[in-house]
């Protein structure tokens, strides 16, 4: 390839990844927002935030390999008949591969910060009256029991606005507790409680599922709850019978 | 030439073998066990009667001569109930089985019945002691819409002695009888289960009979 052809080829990779990167970062905006679970809690704002910073960071970067393969696919493609003859030997570049180096560790570096900097965000107790709710799975259903008081229930309602202190166990095999629309998602485990915060700041259902394949009617493992006002969430609990 | 020839035998690969999945899952379907369907006996003015049982094997019941496959896996003695939509429905349910402990105390309560009651040898009861459970008889909704159990029974364990009864190829002592009532909605088809630890030693007790349909679980259908 002569020189004007080299340098045309090239701007044309770097507009390719250029476009590219444009879309990439507008998908990465818009689409966890759009395809997630609508955010009802603290936590899934941040799980929310968090994926838009990674895909976004990720986005040059998928968009540089793509523009690469688009690249070699329109100006590196053997057209002639038979074997084609071996390529040139690539050589090094001191400046390209120092360049490399250092973009992909700043941004790991920083993934892996922000990364455990949302875990210790997403997990922490603001230490102000939290609800406490007991929460045990088994084959095949859920229960809740609200500490203090003589509460038991399948359903699961909590009071908006106020933190939530969720101490998860299991009486059986393992299962999985997830509230889908607040990103509260850990195992639940025989002999083992596990605790995990969130504060609801919206009204509405939510969605509660097993993650993890605990036999035959794993599936039915699959219920709601409701987040009401503080107002409501009082009158619910004085409304519930006690059960043994 | 050669192109088309290997997307036509692409696209044929592809059709053949959704078609060998597809028959593979409708085998599977069709080999579910289903016994013949317990209907509920019309009791007049909106209500009806179902009665059946639990046993400690599958000697009696719908499991067949010997107890099927499994003469030794504790059994409801029928899987398939077939109750009217918006009716009453009384049930009658002669437990044979000892008992123990369940997993969790909660389900040691009369749920979704009418009036949140049953009887227990004609005693009426909210709930029953948790420790010495037999089984239950657990109707779920459907998941995800609304309350995950529409009506949960604990079935006390039989702690009676005496003259043994011959039932198909097993011979028990008196049930504990249980009654409640509950009361349908829409049509569906409903799944039961029994949640009391009753399945083997698998899967945290809940391994053979309590995964297998045909035992311990079963459906309703409301017509």
């Amino acid at each position: 390839m002569s020189q004007p052809e080299n340098k045309k080829s090239l701007v044309s990779f770097f507009w390719t990844w250029g476009i590219l990167t444009v879309v990439g970062v507008v998908i990465s905006l818009w689409a966890p927002g759009r395809f997630m679970p609508r955010s009802m809690s603290n936590n899934m704002h941040l799980s929310i935030l968090t994926i838009q910073i990674f895909s976004v960071a990720a986005a040059p970067i998928a968009a540089g390999i793509y523009a690469a393969a688009l690249h070699n696919i329109r100006h590196d493609r053997w057209r002639g008949g038979g074997v084609p003859p071996a390529a040139e030997p690539i050589r090094g570049n001191t400046a390209f591969v120092s360049t490399w180096l250092i973009v992909s560790s700043v941004l790991t570096v920083f993934l892996l910060v922000w990364g455990l900097g949302a875990l210790a965000v997403d997990n922490a107790s603001t230490g102000k009256n939290p609800l406490v709710v007991d929460v045990t799975g088994q084959q095949w259903l859920w229960t809740f029991h609200y500490a203090g008081t003589n509460v038991s229930t399948t359903q699961l309602v909590l009071p908006e606005g106020r933190e939530v202190e969720f101490q998860i166990t299991s009486k059986d095999v393992t299962h999985g507790f997830w509230i889908a629309q607040m990103a509260v998602q850990v195992d639940a485990n025989d002999g083992v409680s596990t605790e995990i915060h969130t504060t609801p700041d919206k009204l509405g259902v939510f969605d509660i599922r097993c993650t993890q394949f605990c036999g035959l009617n794993h599936a039915s493992m699959v219920t709601q709850g409701r987040v009401v006002s503080s107002q409501d969430f009082q009158k619910w609990l004085t409304s519930q019978p006690a059960t043994i | 030439m050669g192109r088309s020839r290997s997307v036509v035998v692409a696209l044929v690969s592809i059709v053949l073998g959704g078609a060998v999945l597809a028959l593979a899952g409708f085998a599977l379907a069709s080999t579910t066990p289903h016994q013949t369907a317990l209907s509920c006996v019309s009791a007049g003015s909106g209500s009806c009667d179902l009665h059946f049982s639990v046993f400690p094997d599958a000697l009696a019941g719908e499991h067949g001569s010997g107890g099927g496959p499994h003469p030794d896996w504790v059994s409801y003695s029928n899987d398939n109930l077939v109750v009217p939509a918006n009716t009453v429905v009384h049930v009658t349910i002669d437990q044979y089985d000892s008992g123990g402990s369940l997993n969790n105390s909660y389900l040691g309560n009369v749920i979704g019945t009418v009036g949140g009651t049953a009887t227990v040898d004609g005693k009426t009861v909210t709930h029953v002691d948790p420790n010495n459970v037999g089984h239950t008889f657990t109707l779920r909704g459907i998941p995800g819409n609304g309350s995950p159990i529409l009506v949960s029974v604990p079935l006390p364990a039989d702690n009676n002695s005496g003259t043994p009864v011959t039932l198909g190829d097993g011979s028990y002592a008196k049930p504990v009888v249980i009654t409640f009532t509950f009361k349908t909605g829409s049509k569906g088809v409903y799944e039961w289960n029994c949640e009391y630890p009753c399945g083997g030693s698998r899967q945290g007790q809940f391994g053979e009979a309590m995964s297998t349909f045909g035992y311990m679980s079963g459906t309703l259908t409301v017509r």
